[in-house]
């Protein structure tokens, strides 16, 4: 079958008004969905799937992809507008997200962030449907030595995200990593730090974690200090992004979207890393460097433009290999399983217009999210208008509600509390907490790949420098240690000159 | 206002529950807990039932995904439930009779649960990468004994880490937790990735997870632990390589409430599940995905799972596998 | 107190944290199995290895501290008496967690966002009190009715 054949198969499969509704109700859903903090894109993934098993399959499929890429930009809603990432993905853009939300300029961001959402969205697309075998078969060379040297490689963009002190930063980071060992120990199944408390021998949640140093604190720093007659004006305001702005940070936009789409064809590595390197390697090339972090509209887009460059990019381990790579995914691939089909190198042969037919939907649903994200930005601007006294306590009980919904369980909104309570004293204290969050994403990451590589070698560790891989991330790696150390004491030599 | 409307809604609902008993059961929706994610292989069985259940209990489920420490968490939650039958537990072998017998610290036994039914059974095979030089069991067992050799898990103290374990120790190796290196995974997806890349030789584990990678061609069956022949996995039985005693290990699904709940609310559930597992659609896109059902009732179900239980305790003992810290 | 830059003070209690973690926690709540067959495969190693990472940092940051010129003091609060509202709402956290099994998530909910208005001393009252009760009620039929989430009940009044 030629590849116009193809195309010409997956258009009778998908060029009908059912599909096109399926990936428009999806994307809406998705949208709505992700701005609602905790309930995260996977969680509407889950929602939505039984409701999929009596549809046709490539309607079933084209339903949950839409909730998906609706779902990743939804979750930049909140984190503008209200300092509370909708889901992890977008932990990144609440860095200058929100104090350009603080200066009235939500309206912005927003819009900045529907614009590098879709940018994304559609390069990540075309990486899948023009690389989906070569990456997918790259993809398979990383085993843990390699895994274990791209995090310690990523761990480096907690420097891009530390803010005024470096090592305030990597005390933050220790915390991150200190609190990601709680749980069951990987290879021997032993307790760590879970005072035999069940719900603490799952590991502290994610989104626990993330709401409550992020969203918490903003509440807290409120009572401690209720300005009422600060923050009335506040309002998303008739700024729009202009074309001269997306023009400035396209080169941010299509460098996020390609490390979104490296991090994505990778399994297990997911969307919230890939925004925070992306945002951090922005904020490395950009002129205006120091307005990274108080509301630089190059880090929202940045940050938005890696997580969304991931959303098409899961799909080529999963299309090519059948691995899942990551649980929105895994729940993905449990759709095409409930419909019979079974994703891996024999669908390329077998159901090559289903294939050709998601090529055609996502494109498309790069489209829609364009047209539902500017109505939806619409309609959340209200948001921006809400008086902080109303605001505050709204936000405190949605994080509740969010957070008791992720795993139905009311100890998370405990951990969500103490950890309100860490990020006010560390907000306090002016220690950042971004990279407290990173840390807590790859340090678990980084210690398991380092003991499954360990174990694969018999504890030799010359398997983390096997294979070109490696090399190139310990190179790059170094690399980098040797930028920031040289920033570091450039940095302390013009304090002292100052002091 | 707030205290009007807050006394008028509590004498509707307090009026509605004193007349409750145990002969209404149900009146209201019960809550499902699946101690694991969601796109899991009991994520997906027990949404898969929880269709026509739902039209046999005449009730809507509310399907609660509490994940955490290998099905720990979302079992501890069910266990300290109110038994009013109210809050149900998708148990599956992971959390109900491998993890049982390998860990001393679990934060519950058996004895915590009264199992309404076991109603999916799924076997499980061991398979290797496909362009392995391996081509059957006794390719594997002769490369363990040279060393070097090393399967995948989701997890200790999962089905998959017993089951390599077992499937070495039946094929006479020695000292099977040594000879071959378990390197254990986040998920059971992690698990067949890890085959796949070459992180780990094989793994062995339910039929229907790696149903999609045999018929692929990416993965090659060795074994699977049925007597009879598992459709789409062109290899042997256990029964065939004369290890009879491998047919204990299978997969299940089954469905348990706290130790307390009563005779009426268990006998509600075999009635429910006779219903629901004649559901046509239900079965066969069970089938499609390599499972048998069959509907056990409370008493069967009970001895199924001790039965296995005695089993994985007693291989755990002899091999030295017991968790303790 | 006063002569200690505030970077060193939050080094000394990074230092303080880490030698706690070595000494106390590590070795008490953390628990490696006899049989490891390698330090590095140790359930402790990871652990030890923050804790030494974090008394390092802790010592930059006290020896760095000395030496900056940083203003770290935060803006003084416009409105006083911050650490009594700070404590009111740490109480009232506290209740609103032993609240959510017994009261039910809605019901305490309610309460809680009426304290929280209270405490953020909230300009238009009667708005904050009509959404008090509105919220949760919203919040509870999506999340229970569209988005079918078991939320918590309580023994007392029980929603739809």
């Amino acid at each position: 079958m030629s590849f116009v054949d193809s195309i010409l198969a997956g258009l009778s499969l998908v060029g009908n008004f059912e599909a096109f509704l399926a990936l428009f109700a999806g994307v809406a859903i998705g949208t709505i969905a992700g701005a609602i903090p905790g309930m995260s894109a996977t969680m509407a993934v889950a929602l939505t799937l039984p409701f999929t098993f009596s549809m046709q399959p490539i309607i079933a499929i084209l339903l949950l992809l839409g909730v998906y890429k609706g779902g990743i930009f939804g979750g930049s809603i909140p984190a503008i507008l209200i300092k509370t990432p909708g889901t992890p993905a977008s932990s990144a853009t609440v860095l200058d997200g929100y104090p350009l939300a603080e200066k009235g300029q939500a309206g912005k961001a927003l819009g900045m962030a529907l614009w590098a959402s879709c940018t994304a969205d559609l390069i990540s697309n075309l990486a899948l449907i023009l690389f989906a075998g070569w990456l997918a078969s790259f993809a398979l060379n990383f085993g843990p030595p390699e895994f274990f040297t791209l995090i310690l490689f990523s761990l480096t963009i907690i420097a891009g995200v530390s803010g005024a002190s470096l090592l305030r930063g990597a005390l933050s980071a220790m915390l991150g990593l200190l609190l990601a060992t709680v749980g069951l120990d990987l290879v021997y199944g032993t307790n760590r730090f879970t005072f035999g408390d069940p719900s603490m021998m799952g590991g502290l949640n994610f989104i626990a974690v993330l709401i409550g140093l992020f969203a918490i604190p903003e509440v807290l720093a409120m009572v401690w200090d209720p300005k009422p007659h600060k923050g009335q004006t506040r309002s998303l305001g008739d700024n729009k992004v202009t074309f001269g702005e997306y023009k400035r940070c396209f080169k941010s936009i299509v460098r996020g979207s390609f490390i979104g789409v490296f991090l994505g064809s990778i399994p297990g590595i997911g969307a919230a890393p890939s925004a925070f390197l992306s945002y951090s390697e922005a904020r490395r090339k950009s002129p205006n460097r120091d307005n990274f972090g108080k509301g630089e509209l190059e880090g929202v887009a940045a940050s938005e433009a890696g997580n969304n460059g991931v959303a098409g990019a899961t799909l080529i381990p999963l299309l090519a290999l059948g691995v899942p790579g990551d649980v929105i995914t895994a729940i993905i691939i449990g759709a095409f399983m409930v419909h019979g089909l079974q994703p891996g190198p024999m669908m390329f042969i077998l159901n090559v217009d289903i294939i050709y037919g998601l090529f055609i939907g996502l494109i498309v649903s790069s489209v829609f999210l364009l047209f539902i994200g500017s109505v939806a930005i619409r309609g959340f601007k209200y948001v921006a208008d809400i008086p902080r006294g109303v605001l505050f306590p709204g936000v405190l009980v949605l994080c509740v509600y969010g957070v008791f919904a992720v795993n139905n369980n009311i100890f998370d909104v405990g951990v969500m509390f103490v950890m309100g309570w860490v990020g006010f004293l560390m907000m306090r204290n002016d220690i950042p907490a971004a990279p407290f969050l990173i840390a807590f994403i790859l340090g678990p990451l980084l210690e398991d790949n380092f003991r499954q590589a360990m174990l694969m070698s018999g504890s030799s560790p010359a398997i983390l420098f096997r294979g070109p891989i490696t090399w190139f991330f310990w190179g790059l790696t170094v690399l980098t240690v040797i930028a920031i150390i040289r920033a570091g004491i450039r940095a302390t030599r013009t304090l002292k000159r100052r002091a | 206002m707030k205290f009007a409307k807050f006394s008028a809604v509590s004498a509707m609902i307090l009026g509605l529950a004193t007349a409750a008993s145990a002969a209404d059961y149900p009146e209201r929706p019960i809550n499902m807990v699946i101690p694991y994610g969601a796109g899991g292989a009991t994520d997906i069985s027990a949404r898969t039932i929880a269709e026509p259940l739902g039209k046999a209990v005449g009730q809507s489920l509310i399907m609660a995904n509490v994940t955490g420490a290998g099905g720990a968490t979302g079992s501890v939650a069910v266990k300290n439930a109110k038994p009013d039958g109210y809050t149900m537990l998708f148990a599956r072998v992971g959390s109900h009779s491998v993890n049982p017998a390998m860990k001393a610290t679990l934060p519950y036994t058996l004895d915590d649960f009264r199992f309404v039914t076991v109603y999916e059974i799924n076997p499980f095979a061991c398979a290797v990468e496909a362009n392995s030089d391996i081509n059957s069991m006794e390719d594997l067992i002769a490369k363990v004994n040279e060393g070097g050799v090393s399967y995948s898990s989701s997890g200790v103290g999962s089905g998959l880490h017993l089951a390599g374990a077992m499937v070495l120790d039946e094929f006479g190796v020695e000292d099977p937790i040594n000879a071959a290196t378990h390197i254990p995974q986040k998920g059971g997806g992690e698990a067949v990735t890890a085959v796949l890349n070459g992180t780990a030789t094989f793994l062995c584990t339910n039929s229907s997870a790696l149903a999609s990678f045999v018929a692929n061609g990416q993965m090659k069956p060795l074994m699977v632990t049925t007597a009879e022949p598992v459709v789409g996995f062109d290899a042997p039985t256990s029964k065939d390589l004369g290890k009879p005693a491998l047919e204990q290990l299978v997969g299940w699904t089954g469905i348990a409430g706290p130790a307390g709940i009563s005779d009426e609310v268990a006998a509600k559930w075999g009635e429910w599940m006779a219903a629901a597992a004649g559901d046509e659609e239900f079965v066969s896109s069970m089938e499609a995905r390599g499972s048998i059902i069959n509907v056990m009732s409370p008493e069967d179900a009970n001895a199924f799972i001790q039965e296995q239980y005695q089993t994985f305790k007693a291989l755990v003992d002899k091999l030295g596998m017991r968790v303790e810290g | 107190m006063q002569n200690l830059h505030r970077q060193t003070l939050i080094g000394i209690v990074a230092i303080i944290a880490g030698l706690f973690l070595m000494l106390v926690a590590i070795p008490n709540w953390v628990s490696s199995p006899s049989n490891v067959r390698n330090i590095i495969l140790s359930p402790v190693f990871w652990p030890y290895t923050l804790a030494a990472l974090t008394i390092l940092t802790g010592i930059g940051l006290t020896v760095t501290g000395h030496f900056s010129s940083e203003d770290l003091t935060p803006a003084p609060a416009e409105v006083s008496g911050g650490y009594g509202r700070l404590l009111i709402m740490a109480v009232v956290m506290v209740i609103y967690m032993f609240g959510l099994p017994r009261l039910g998530m809605v019901w305490t909910s309610m309460l809680a966002f009426v304290a929280t208005a209270f405490l953020v001393r909230t300009s238009h009252p009667k708005t904050a009190l009509i959404c008090a009760v509105c919220v949760p009620l919203v919040l509870y039929v999506f999340f229970a009715h569209i988005a079918s989430v078991a939320i918590p009940q309580g023994n007392f009044v029980r929603l739809p």
